[in-house]
């Protein structure tokens, strides 16, 4: 069997008193696309913080391609792991091509100096990531609005632009933490299209995201992560006849769920009239 | 002050806007103009007053000599011109351009109105005394005010777009006029009132003006102009540079070409250059540095020690050149040193590390800790920098034209400026100078994006401390002592206000606001004790007018104008019910 290309072994993380992850452990394949899922607080987020480096694992280790990663983000990204962040975090003030422009700063040469003087190589060089970057907007269906600043797309293009900006980096795994939080079903279903041809262009993808349907829609293998444990692992399938998957959601019996949705179904028709 | 809302198409004005002003708007505008107009031929004073007439013939003159109105008085009257056409003409975003001259009309009647009332003891002054009438200020007020009421009720809209293309010779041509009227405006703010305190009055001129020269100022920029121009000058790059170095070296040649500008001009200068580096720091990277002219401290006292002066330590005399680039770079090394604490502390807690440095630099200094500064008796008798045998605090003549003494200093400041500006430039559009603004915008994000946070910071430090250190090695030469007391606190401070008033991150903007911060103080010596009081006045309505600075960045003015994206706003996107995903 190959290495696969993201392996997370035994991840713990504590903050002071509180057991955020309790080992962890998570296996991407190559060209594979994995979904994280679990209830508000499980440590999703910590998770994917410590698959980046942004926090550092109390014990367990991350591997990409059989190399431990680095404890810094700068240094993972560089290594080949890029993500997106959960509430939007592009540089709102800059424009769209330079939001992504700044993706590509790991895998540019120039140095102050270089960057001084503009010299020919330098402008080799800043040419190639442009193109680069106009190539990765269009792949996200962000065209013609190079100049315009981030803060001012809408909603779902900050998304896209949050993606090709991690694209920008090169990555081997991309890690998307809710991207189609706040979409319309519409928007959802492009940003699935988005993912599978990410995963075409061979880079592996984790992705977290509470839209369960989107999830079992798009991975090949699915996590759920309760209170800092892994639960279940597995294909989609496995994982949504799972009884304590739902529970672990609802935090009740599915009987009196499918209740409760009916009387809420019922006082909502109630206003309505 | 905008007060237009998000997502309103820019051609029409939303419905609320129009007030109970709405159908008054043209008439008042009219009203306004024509007063304006009357005010220029009015007289303004009832009698002579103590320090002499007060100055543009405007005492006891009634009418006498309309085509001959100068000074303030022509100002009012080109205003109330001004006024009638934007009234009646077709001009984009008419309510800003009436409400911006109306601003401009009210502020010249009422400071020239506010002084001789002060001056003369008394309302009498303006309004009526033994006989005599003079009216001028309080019409003009009138007229002022009118007309920004007539601007909020013609509604104030978005400032006008121009799309118009010009061939290359007529834009060359559109750039040239314009960089020499901006010349012209220079020289003119340099040398109304006249130099220092000759003219009793000159403090309340140069008010003045700065009242008729923001209004027309603001009135073009509601109209498009100043936009379009930005961008035709974009366009053009290397032509505008090239010809605003000329109108900077031509400046010595106007009005203002004399011993006393050429000093003041190259202290802006020197300032304006430290001020460039300083927004590498603030503007860019968003560190903010309270203890910033620490640095140009270190540069100067480096390159005087170098200098051969008597009481200079070091023992050996090198070429200013040399000892330039020896204080740009012992002053760089500091920069790295104190930019260090930034790869732990952020923000405010930077800040007091800054403020920290920059106490310790002065006390240190002060008390001549490392025997290299003098401590109190300073370092005096630099010699000054010579060429080619020729003094650069002399005067200097090219054939028959004899120019004032320190223009050669002032020459080679504007070297320095324009030095700065390039580096600044070019860093700003690179790679080093993205991952600079990265950092400010969202520091977590920037490390997710490869950038290495800690290492660019310091980078920041090092190239601003090292532009600092060359402004200092050339403020060494230039003043010919070197004494702590150049470099404490209250600088490090009005670096900071000049950057974040000229607009942070913007090269025009802290050369701007460095002239201001330096011109001001200096036009307004015969407020006495009042001086401060009024620049921090100043500096208190720029600041609630424009904050995002007098020159803001492309990106701080795209802010203002997003508008017109049709986007539609993200906070109301976030708001979809959870029941519509699943």
């Amino acid at each position: 069997m190959s290495t696969p290309v993201l392996e997370a072994r035994d991840v713990s993380m504590v903050f002071g008193g509180l057991k955020a992850l309790k080992g962890v452990t998570l296996t991407l394949d190559e060209g594979k696309i994995v979904g994280l899922i679990g209830p508000n607080g499980a440590g999703k987020t910590t998770f994917f913080n410590c698959l980046t480096g942004l926090y550092q694992p109390t014990t367990g280790q991350v591997l990409l391609k059989g190399k431990e990663l680095p404890g810094d983000p700068a240094h993972v990204t560089k290594a080949g792991v890029a993500r997106t962040f959960q509430n939007i975090r592009l540089f709102p003030s800059m424009t769209v091509l330079e939001n992504v422009l700044v993706g590509r700063h790991s895998r540019m040469k120039q140095g102050p100096l270089a960057s001084l003087f503009h010299g020919p190589a330098y402008q080799r060089g800043e040419r190639a990531a442009r193109e680069r970057s106009r190539e990765l907007l269009a792949f996200v269906g962000l065209n013609n609005l190079d100049d315009e600043l981030s803060r001012n797309l809408p909603y779902g293009d900050q998304r896209r632009l949050e993606i090709a900006r991690a694209l920008a980096t090169d990555p081997a795994v991309l890690l998307l933490d809710e991207p189609t939080a706040g979409m319309n079903p519409q928007e959802t279903e492009a940003t699935q299209q988005l993912i599978f041809r990410i995963r075409e262009t061979g880079v592996s993808v984790v992705v977290i995201e509470h839209d369960i349907k989107f999830i079992f829609g798009l991975c090949d293998s699915v996590s759920v992560l309760v209170q800092g444990e892994l639960l279940v692992e597995g294909s989609p399938e496995t994982v949504r006849a799972d009884p304590r998957v739902v529970e672990a959601y609802l935090g009740k019996p599915p009987e009196e769920v499918q209740h409760d949705v009916e009387a809420a179904a019922a006082s909502a028709e109630e206003e309505q009239a | 002050m905008s007060t237009s809302t998000v997502s309103t198409p820019a051609a029409a004005p939303p419905v609320e806007q129009r007030s109970a002003l709405a159908p008054l708007g043209k008439p008042f505008a009219a009203v306004g103009g024509v007063l304006g107009i009357v005010a220029a031929l009015l007289p303004w004073v009832t009698f002579g007053l103590k320090d002499g007439n007060w100055p543009d013939k405007s005492t006891l003159q009634f009418f006498d000599a309309p085509f001959a109105v100068t000074g303030f008085r022509w100002h009012v009257l080109l205003l109330g011109v001004l006024i009638l056409v934007a009234a009646f003409a077709p001009v984009p975003s008419k309510g800003r351009v009436v409400r911006a001259l109306g601003w401009g009309l009210a502020v010249v009647s009422f400071i020239n109105g506010a002084y001789i009332t002060v001056k003369g003891g008394g309302l009498g002054a303006i309004t009526a005394l033994d006989g005599d009438v003079a009216f001028g200020s309080i019409v003009g007020l009138v007229g002022g005010v009118l007309a920004i009421l007539a601007g909020y009720g013609i509604g104030i809209e978005l400032p006008g777009q121009w799309k118009v293309k010009l061939s290359t010779p007529v834009a060359y041509l559109v750039l040239l006029v314009s960089f020499a009227a901006v010349l012209y405006a220079v020289a003119a703010m340099l040398t109304t009132g006249g130099v220092g305190t000759s003219n009793p009055y000159a403090g309340a001129i140069f008010l003045s003006f700065l009242g008729f020269a923001g209004g027309v100022l603001a009135a073009l920029s509601g109209v498009g102009f100043i936009r379009w121009l930005s961008v035709l000058s974009e366009e053009h790059r290397v032509f505008s540079v090239i010809v605003l170095a000329a109108c900077a070296l031509l400046l010595p040649f106007t009005e203002a070409g004399n011993e006393y500008w050429m000093t003041v001009a190259a202290n802006i200068g020197i300032y304006a250059a430290t001020a460039i580096g300083l927004n590498i720091v603030v503007g860019l990277a968003g560190l903010l540095d309270l203890g910033y002219v620490a640095f140009m401290g270190i540069g100067a006292l480096v390159a005087a020690n170098f200098s051969g002066a008597a009481t200079a330590h070091f023992g050996i005399t090198l070429p200013f050149p040399v000892a330039a680039v020896i204080a740009g770079v012992v002053a760089g090394i500091f920069g790295a040193i104190v930019g260090s604490p930034t790869l732990r502390v952020r923000g405010d807690y930077l800040a007091i590390v800054t403020l920290a440095f920059g106490e310790i630099f002065t006390r240190s200094a002060q008390n001549d800790i490392g025997g290299i500064t003098n401590g109190s008796n300073a370092i005096p008798g630099i010699p000054p920098l010579s060429l080619f045998g020729a003094e650069f605090n002399k005067s200097f003549s090219i054939g028959a034209v004899k120019l004032p003494a320190g223009v050669l200093y002032y020459i080679l400041i504007v070297l320095l400026v324009a030095a700065t500006m390039a580096v600044f430039a070019n860093l700003k559009f690179s790679r080093i100078g993205r991952a600079w603004i990265a950092i400010r915008e969202d520091e977590d994000a920037a490390r997710a994006m490869g950038i290495q946070t800690g290492k660019k910071k310091i980078l920041a430090f090092l190239i601003g401390a090292t532009l600092a250190g060359l402004a200092g090695a050339v403020f060494a030469h230039k003043n010919g002592t070197v004494s702590y007391e150049s470099f404490k606190f209250m600088e490090s401070v009005t670096l900071l206000a000049a950057v974040i008033l000229g607009g942070m991150g913007s090269i025009p903007g802290a050369v701007l606001g460095a002239a201001l911060l330096f011109v001001l103080p200096e036009k307004l010596r015969e407020f006495e004790e009042y001086r401060l009081m009024i620049f921090g006045l100043a500096l208190i309505v720029i600041m609630r007018f424009r904050p995002q600075g007098l020159i803001p960045d492309r990106h701080r003015r795209a802010e203002l104008a997003d508008e017109d994206v049709g986007g539609v706003p993200v906070d109301e996107v976030h708001e979809v019910p959870k029941e519509a995903k699943a």
